[in-house]
């Protein structure tokens, strides 16, 4: 891969996240103030888990790339969060929903309705390992994104807790 | 906050009652108090406001009347706008069908059948229906229309509009807040919030699929 296509890949993930970032923390009423820096934050995170994974550069699991990322997250939520006068929580929350699993919650339970429509055994055996598969890479992905991203509210605790002081 | 009002406290929640008990610093008089908790969706600007609130008492101290009035007005913030959030998702959407490695042609069917789909999950919501059934009509409306790529061949993605289309109805701060709460071992917080989050999840994935079958796609 050329650098300059290199370099291009990492905007263009980092840009489309900062999207996603702001369009889903919308749903959830993210004050106003805080879009940009969510948005920031995001795209951060996510070209990070974008880099980590590429195979060229040793293609690291999406579980671990995944935990890494949100801790970035966490870190610059936690610095940023005093800047916004928001809880840091406001901050990461809508940082990570891009990094949310939603393909492989979904196929767990497309998997799961296959399970019981096929009753021969090979069949069955298929599915049930996309079941098992896709249901604990979603579980273990949001859990390493969560301690991921908690790890450094613990870290710097009183940060963290006084950002709206 | 406790500490400003010379009391001690402890809070005791369940997935859908809070249990507050207060008492003074001498031990001498307690109350305790359950309530079911309000269904007033998730608000991060409530949540950021609740933070300054508790900050102001802790620091200005400032007296419960005071507060209790501040604390109505936080109970009466407007949620963001719906068309502003109708808007922000749709673009949102088509973002997360692009990182997914969509085409144009892909992003614009998933921005046409966001819109189309979050302005339904808007108007079901605002009539009361049930947040289930909801999901279950929203996710097949979306699936349908943007079956449409796949039907008639429209860009070289059409597979990834149809599997992304219906990403902003997958509940990602409920999962958040799951293993959140079991990181703090509040564990049947945590189990309560998971089984809600898979409820819904299960309604998109049926709707999506009931979809598919009718259109006479293959999912996988």
């Amino acid at each position: 891969m050329m650098w300059n296509d290199f370099f291009v890949n990492i905007l263009e993930d980092g840009f489309f996240a900062a999207i996603a970032a702001i369009g889903f923390s919308s749903i959830s009423n993210t004050p106003r103030r805080a879009y940009l820096t969510c948005a920031l934050i995001a795209a951060v995170g996510h070209a990070i888990r974008y880099v980590l994974t590429l195979p060229e550069l040793g293609g690291l699991h999406i579980i671990p790339a995944s935990t890494v990322a949100s801790f970035s997250i966490g870190m610059f939520a936690v610095l940023f969060a005093s800047r916004i006068k928001c809880p840091a929580e406001v901050c990461f929350f809508p940082a990570l929903l891009p990094m949310i699993p939603g393909m492989y919650a979904y196929r767990t339970i497309e998997a799961l309705l296959s399970c019981l429509y096929h009753t021969r055994e090979e069949v069955f055996s298929h599915y049930f390992y996309l079941f098992a598969f896709n249901g604990l890479t979603c579980a273990f992905i949001i859990l390493g994104m969560v301690v991921g991203a908690t790890i450094p509210v613990f870290l710097l605790k009183k940060l963290s807790f006084t950002a709206t002081r | 906050m406790a500490e400003a009002f010379g009391v001690n406290l402890d809070i005791f929640i369940m997935p859908a009652h809070v249990t507050v008990s207060v008492w003074n610093t001498d031990r001498a008089h307690a109350e305790m108090s359950q309530r079911k908790t309000a269904s007033c969706g998730i608000s991060f600007d409530m949540n950021t406001r609740l933070s300054q609130l508790s900050w102001e008492v802790a620091d200005n101290s400032l007296g419960l009347p005071a507060a209790v009035e501040h604390f109505e007005r936080i109970k009466a913030t407007k949620p963001t706008g719906k068309w502003e959030v109708l808007i922000l998702t749709s673009f949102a959407n088509a973002a997360f069908c692009r990182l997914f490695g969509g085409d144009l042609f892909a992003m614009l069917i998933v921005l046409v059948s966001t819109l189309a789909g979050y302005r339904l999950k808007q108007i079901m919501l605002e009539d009361g229906r049930d947040i289930r059934l909801t999901f279950l009509c929203v996710s097949f409306f979306s699936a349908s229309i943007s079956a449409g790529g796949h039907i008639f061949n429209i860009g070289s993605t059409p597979e990834l509009a149809l599997g992304t289309s219906v990403l902003y109805l997958i509940p990602g701060v409920p999962y958040i807040n799951s293993v959140s709460d079991m990181i703090y071992r509040h564990y049947l917080c945590a189990f309560s919030r998971f089984l809600d989050a898979v409820v819904l999840t299960a309604c998109l994935s049926a709707g999506l699929c009931a979809g598919m079958l009718i259109l006479g796609l293959k999912w996988f």
